[in-house]
């Protein structure tokens, strides 16, 4: 008999789920699933004792919900679809986005292909740095005319 | 085996012990200070890979608790409405700051006198002017002179830029009439004493790798090491020893490698902050201070103050390209600062203006404040949003309130095996009110530079950075723990530093004010040391 893993441990079923919150843009943006985060985001949720097994829990619930409505299970689903049976859960697994983002968000929102999307360049802040608009002159001369009056 | 004597041991390296150290140097005595972190490379800070974001979340939080490293202390906070901030390193939490640096107004040091509470400090602004001026010249601070909400001083360098979100909230500002200003920030506009100027890099607050944000592990600390001040990292303070007189005599500390040490010293001075100051006096019983040291009026520990935040955050509909430059140095206002009896509260806060949130940041902010579902609008929402905020964060005045206190945990310990601190802090009712009216008021500002929405978080439970007022200054020994000159009452050669000996927190970043009295004690060590310990 083949024990059935974890949730989080499943990958087809997280990229499914990772993509359904994050989905592929018309645009240049990736999918969160599509980008291979599913398996760095499980883990670090299972080192996180609190979000962990809540956000498992949800996602149990979802895999199962999923599987009674398709025979491939959420990943085989249209993202409308799956759309729908991730929103039935959320009832009573109010905390499942909320604890995914938690990680899914610094893995998607710091990945080179993402931030090209968003129109910033795909290096570390150091040691180019960046410009910064110089202040306002106007908005100068009126701190002048006050320190005059004071 | 005891370590070899020194004249005057510094227990910490942050802020207040690095410009303490700085000083006291000048009298001829061997000084050495003890930190129980390590020295920080900036090659190793955030901003020097893709992951900027996610390691200032982890190993990079301001919250102890958070990371958790070798360096750190825990801190029980289960009945504090506000979670504690710093960082243990040489450096200390100077390392994570945001380097705005405004100044304690004349009226904060004379809360008595102005509105009948609290309590006055024993010293003035005047006194502290010179070492304000003389600070801002070691830190490198850029500023425009001439604020009307200070007395005239000069920043040595030239304001940083306010840039696209400074630009708009400054305009918003303007248009009510109220006061603003370019912050006084410890970070370079310009190359100054062969350090580089500032690259907008954004992360302040994950440590500086361009070296432009002032942290004293760059600033005062490798002019102190060439003035012959020894500095031991990663040594942890367990107690302060006591003479039979009851003189301080040295400290009990494990060193890097955990085996405990003893170190004779003929003044002891604590720049541990409001937290850690009060947990070594405490953890330093003795038969002569059998309530720990220094802590005949019972004071130690008691009357923390922190300065609860609000943060309010604009969304705009064009791009204000916030997330670069420094963080929390663009503008103040102090516009609701003083007392106004018809606003339901004493005193009053100060306004800093935040730039705009990194990509991650945005996200997480976005998330929390409802405006960025997840499924298929969530990248609608999300260009939306980035690249569109600017925030403001209002700083408003705690009172000192003898409930707020800093006390020894029964069982919570370090790894050392050393009692951790233990806070209790509930939110004032005044700070309630302020809080409110400072949302109110800064949705206003908000809107009146642009804002099409506003989100407001009325209090930033973790934003406990300042900490201050657990060893209180004052002249009568019954009612304050060290006097004007940071002196402890009970024991004449025991020094204070750090924020613990403020009488009241004003309602702005303490760090210019904590590094001033450092630097006015030492020199008060300085011209009094023929009679220090005169009436012991």
């Amino acid at each position: 008999m083949t024990e059935t893993p974890a949730a989080l441990n499943d990958d087809d079923f997280m990229k499914a789920l990772l993509d359904l919150v994050i989905p592929p843009s018309a645009g240049a943006l990736p999918g969160a699933g599509a980008l291979g985060l599913s398996s760095s985001v499980a883990k670090a949720l299972q080192a996180d004792p609190d979000l962990g097994p809540l956000v498992e829990a949800g996602a149990q619930a979802v895999r199962e919900a999923a599987s009674s409505q398709h025979p491939e299970g959420l990943q085989g689903m249209a993202p409308e679809a799956g759309a729908k049976v991730l929103e039935a859960q959320l009832a009573t697994h109010p905390l499942l986005i909320m604890g995914i983002s938690r990680y899914l968000f610094p893995a998607y929102y710091q990945h080179p292909q993402v931030l090209e999307g968003i129109g910033e360049p795909s290096r570390p802040p150091f040691p180019k740095g960046f410009g910064v608009e110089p202040t306002d002159e106007e908005l100068l001369e009126k701190l002048q005319e006050r320190r005059k009056k004071a | 085996m005891p370590d070899e004597p020194v004249g005057v041991l510094v227990i910490g390296a942050g802020a207040s012990g690095a410009a303490f150290a700085w000083s006291i140097a000048e009298a001829g005595m061997s000084v050495l200070c003890l930190d129980q972190g390590p020295w920080m490379k900036q090659r190793d800070y955030p901003s020097n890979g893709l992951d900027w974001e996610e390691r200032g979340m982890g190993e990079f939080s301001s919250s102890p608790n958070v990371r958790g490293l070798p360096a750190d202390y825990p801190v029980n906070e289960d009945e504090s409405d506000i979670s504690t901030q710093m960082f243990n390193a040489v450096g200390g939490s100077t390392i994570l700051w945001a380097a705005h640096f405004p100044r304690l107004t004349p009226r904060d040091f004379r809360m008595k006198s102005d509105d009948g509470i609290g309590a006055d400090w024993p010293i003035d602004y005047e006194t502290l002017e010179p070492y304000f001026a003389l600070n801002d010249r070691m830190m490198g601070v850029s500023g425009l002179a001439g604020d009307p909400a200070y007395p005239y001083h000069e920043p040595p360098l030239p304001p940083l830029p306010l840039g696209a979100s400074g630009n708009a909230l400054a305009s918003g500002f303007e248009k009510l009439g109220w006061h603003w200003w370019p912050s006084d920030s410890a970070i370079l506009s310009q190359e100054y004493e062969g350090r580089e100027a500032c690259i907008n890099l954004g992360p302040c607050i994950t440590g500086c790798a361009q070296g432009a944000k002032a942290s004293t592990d760059i600033t005062y600390w490798p002019v102190a090491q060439r003035k012959g001040v020894q500095v031991r990292a990663g040594c942890r303070v367990r107690e302060i020893t006591v003479r039979e007189d009851g003189m301080a005599d040295g400290v009990l500390y494990y060193d890097e490698e955990g085996q405990l040490r003893e170190q004779k010293a003929e003044i002891v001075v604590l720049a541990c902050n409001g937290i850690g100051t009060p947990r070594l006096l405490l953890n330093s019983k003795s038969k002569q201070h059998p309530d720990g040291l220094a802590n005949s009026s019972g004071l130690v520990g008691k009357n923390l103050m922190f300065h609860p935040y609000a943060l309010i955050t604009g969304v705009f509909d064009e791009s204000l390209h916030g997330r670069r430059g420094p963080m929390g140095c663009s503008l103040w206002s102090h516009e609701f600062y003083k007392t106004d009896r018809s606003r339901g509260f004493v005193r009053g806060y100060s306004f800093e203006a935040l730039r705009g949130f990194g990509p991650v940041q945005t996200a997480l902010w976005g998330m929390i404040a409802g405006l960025l579902p997840w499924g298929e609008d969530h990248h609608r929402a999300y260009a939306r949003l980035y690249d569109h905020t600017a925030s403001m964060v209002a700083i408003t005045e705690d009172l000192p309130e003898e409930t707020n206190t800093v006390t020894l945990d029964p069982e919570l310990k370090d790894a050392n095996g050393i009692p951790a601190p233990k806070v209790t802090y509930r939110l004032s009712e005044n700070s309630r009110k302020m809080l409110a009216h400072a949302v109110e008021r800064a949705t206003e500002a908000l809107t009146a530079a642009g804002a099409v929405e506003t989100v407001a978080e009325p209090l930033l439970r973790g934003a406990g950075w300042h900490l201050m007022g657990t060893a209180r200054m004052g002249r009568d020994p019954k009612t304050s723990v060290v006097n004007e000159r940071g002196q402890a009452h009970d024991v004449k050669n025991l020094f204070i530093v750090d924020g613990s000996i403020f009488v009241t927190a004003g309602g702005v970043n303490p760090t210019s004010t904590i590094q001033a009295l450092a630097l006015y004690v030492a020199d008060s060590i300085k011209k009094n040391i023929a009679t220090l310990f005169d009436d012991a």
